[in-house]
């Protein structure tokens, strides 16, 4: 053993000298700007990974800048720090880091690196120099999708496929029941927790379930497109999420949608620039970073068409009272309008969901 | 009729697993280079950004050891176990459920000095991961339920565990509702070494190699090899296989609990649900490439976080994620693969068994 042991050691080093004497040619990137994103899952066909490829794509082609990206990265472990420090050391100075499990991570890299930019979706924590978070305000679609979708069940039970008891996704539940029952009051939401992202055949289960439970109608915050093949097997009407799915799923209605591609363009540019000030920025439909496609055949078209203005406008507001929680108590009071605190540490239902907000 | 069998060598090559391991992942590397001009990549580009992403540099080197800890740790947990004849496939369970006892700790003593804190956490780290296994343990020594099943199926039950704590009990409430345990406290980090390698590199080392040395020289290594090849000789010659399949398993878990520990407290900021990020299964392959034995776990572990650094840099650089991975598992085929001809050689045989014998 001790041999061979001498052995393998010696040609790791002669590998290593090898290695470093080739590599480290592209070192010297000069003041370029490179924009590198990691992201959670394979960027895949639909969902929120490819969303954030397609804004990538786009703010590529807006801005001249060279991107790159990693995909199927865990939270949490050796390999985002490890893709991130190569990003860093191949000269990348604008870094997307886009699922919330990166956060305590991206906060440190970003407190070594000073000349690196980085721009965290969807968390809360920000620093004063070079680190800041960016989100979409979801809700505000959602309250709209559930318009349609409260016009076009018949049995007034709608299935929701949802991921985790995370604030994003009460939230995401809680607008869209308000839209449903906007114009169906007697309809209810009933919520499957499948404890995953990413998991067609869960997914799949859960919304057979539902369907199995009498909803004719099902929606879904999940990265894969299980939930519409169930709808659609079973002649279900389906509200998508993330992306326009109505080339992969039958029985397709509508979906409100992610586009990331204005704000990756500003961050990378004001990056350029030098101009990168970091915030907490939450956008809306009016940022054109979330939005819904009013689908014409539905009988409240009209009315989507009218919120949809209105919520641009700053005419309207999602959580705006009065709205009663699920218990039946007072959530939001009359006149009352939820800030945002509120909004992104919401943990109950409103009325009009069944099931658990506790998963 | 001409076929090829294999047949078992009369003595195994000198130089053995060491010498196949590089041949079986220089072939992979000669297959894999089909793949990536297929792919349209320069194979030499890629192999060279490998090597030096996993050797080039002092930071290169220190991301290579700093995945060689845990790998190795789990690795050691199941060839441990693996020297006895015993599967243990629980120690991607059992790191969780050590991370979950490093974490308890820290809870319990948030004010506790580094010097002290730290100790404390990696020992509530071994104790953790070793009681997760006194159960297949128990099982196996006391009912001979099979060891396989039982640690395979407690790496479901930990993972809800962890999930419940995260997201419920140990839910940090300065954490906006978002479902994360609270921050650890600063004074338990493992202090640094060099690059990326914190001291839990040296502890790691420390113990594969007191424990290589242990189970090769000591007489309880001996009993354990000798019960693992041949149960009634063991029995014959006094030793009581109820207590050593006791005191192994636990070991093994125990083990696999430091590496849950030292990757709390080196690589995380906080208890999250992936601590164990599939480094558990990955010991698996490290203890099989290492043919179960304790003493060479330590250079496949280097061997394979050199393969996980070297594949997510080319990723870094380009190459698609799917490709990369097919890579890595290739190179860790190939090794796997070619040990098998340090033992056995492939021979013509003819198809009756009887011609065989009479040639």
């Amino acid at each position: 053993m001790t041999r061979s042991l001498k052995t393998l050691l010696s040609l790791l080093a002669v590998l290593g000298l090898v290695a470093a004497a080739c590599g480290s040619d592209d070192d010297a990137g000069g003041g370029d700007t490179k924009a590198a994103f990691v992201m959670v899952a394979p960027v895949g066909d639909a969902g929120w990974n490819f969303m954030h490829d397609q804004g990538r794509q786009a703010a590529e082609a807006a801005t001249g800048v060279e991107t790159a990206f990693v995909e199927a990265i865990p939270e949490g472990g050796a390999e985002f720090d490890d893709a991130v420090q190569q990003f860093i050391d191949d000269g990348y100075n604008v870094i997307f880091t886009t699922s919330f499990g990166y956060m305590d991570a991206t906060e440190a890299f970003a407190a070594d690196n000073p000349d690196v930019v980085f721009e965290h979706i969807s968390g809360y924590k920000m620093n004063d120099t070079n680190f800041g978070n960016t989100f979409g305000r979801m809700y505000q679609p959602r309250y709209i999708a559930g318009m349609a979708a409260g016009a076009a069940t018949e049995s007034n039970k709608i299935g929701y496929v949802a991921a985790f008891p995370f604030p994003e996704v009460i939230r995401g539940i809680n607008a869209f029941t308000l839209g449903v029952r906007r114009v169906n009051p007697d309809a209810e939401v009933e919520v499957a927790w499948t404890a995953t992202w990413f998991d067609p055949t869960v997914e799949g289960n859960a919304a057979q379930a539902l369907l199995d439970a009498g909803a004719d109608v099902l929606t879904m915050h999940q990265d894969s497109t299980a939930t519409g093949q169930a709808a659609t097997d079973a002649g279900a009407t389906f509200v998508g999420y993330h992306s326009d799915m109505s080339s992969q799923v039958g029985n397709y209605l509508t979906a409100p949608v992610w586009n990331w591609t204005d704000r990756y363009t500003d961050v990378i540019n004001a990056a350029k620039d030098g101009t990168y000030t970091p915030e907490s920025w939450w956008g809306g439909m009016a940022d054109g970073v979330v939005d819904i496609e009013i689908p014409s055949e539905s009988p409240v078209a009209a009315e989507m068409q009218q919120v949809k203005d209105q919520i641009i406008a700053g005419e309207f507001d999602v959580f705006e009272g009065e709205i009663l929680a699920q218990d039946g108590s007072v959530m939001v009071a009359a006149g009352e309008k939820l800030d945002d605190g509120a909004m992104l540490g919401m943990t109950t239902f409103v009325e009009g969901v069944i099931g658990s907000a506790e998963g | 009729m001409i076929g090829l069998t294999l047949q078992r060598r009369e003595q195994p090559l000198p130089g053995g697993q060491v010498r196949a391991v590089l041949a079986g992942a220089f072939i992979a590397l000669l297959a894999g280079a089909v793949l990536l001009l297929l792919s349209g990549s320069n194979p030499v580009d890629v192999y060279l950004r490998m090597a030096d992403a996993a050797f080039g540099s002092e930071r290169a080197w220190s991301n290579t050891l700093s995945r060689a800890v845990p790998l190795g740790l789990a690795g050691l947990a199941v060839a441990v176990a693996g020297s006895m004849g015993l599967w243990n496939i629980g120690a991607e369970g059992q790191i969780i459920a050590g991370a979950i006892g490093g974490a308890w700790v820290a809870r319990v003593l948030p004010d506790a000095d580094g010097v002290i804190l730290i100790p404390a956490m990696l020992i509530g780290a071994v104790i953790g991961g070793g009681l997760l296994a006194v159960i297949p343990a128990v099982l196996r020594a006391q009912l001979g339920v099979n060891e396989i099943i039982t640690t395979l199926m407690l790496n479901e039950v930990i993972l809800r565990v962890v999930r419940y704590l995260v997201n419920g009990i140990w839910k940090d409430p300065g954490g906006s509702g978002f479902p994360q345990a609270p921050l650890l406290p600063d004074q338990s980090a493992l202090p640094g070494l060099f690059g990326r390698a914190n001291i839990g590199l040296l502890i790691a080392a420390a113990v594969l190699i007191g424990f290589g040395y242990f189970a090769s020289r000591s007489k309880w290594g001996y009993e354990l090899r000798l019960a693992g090849s041949s149960e009634k000789t063991a029995e014959y010659a006094g030793i009581s296989l109820r207590t050593k399949i006791m005191t192994v398993l636990t070991l093994s878990g125990a083990i696999a609990g430091l590496a849950g520990g030292i990757e709390l407290t080196g690589s995380s900021s906080r208890l999250v649900e992936g601590v164990a990020n599939g480094w558990g299964f990955a010991g698996i392959i490290v203890a099989a490439l290492a043919l179960m034995r304790p003493s060479g776990v330590a250079l496949v572990a280097v061997f394979f976080g050199a393969v996980q650094v070297g594949g997510l840099a080319i990723q870094v650089s380009g190459v698609s994620a799917s490709i990369a991975n097919i890579l890595q598992a290739m190179i860790l085929f190939g090794a796997l693969a070619a040990g098998v001809f340090t033992e056995y050689k492939l021979v013509r045989s003819s198809r009756s068994p009887r011609a065989a014998v009479a040639a």
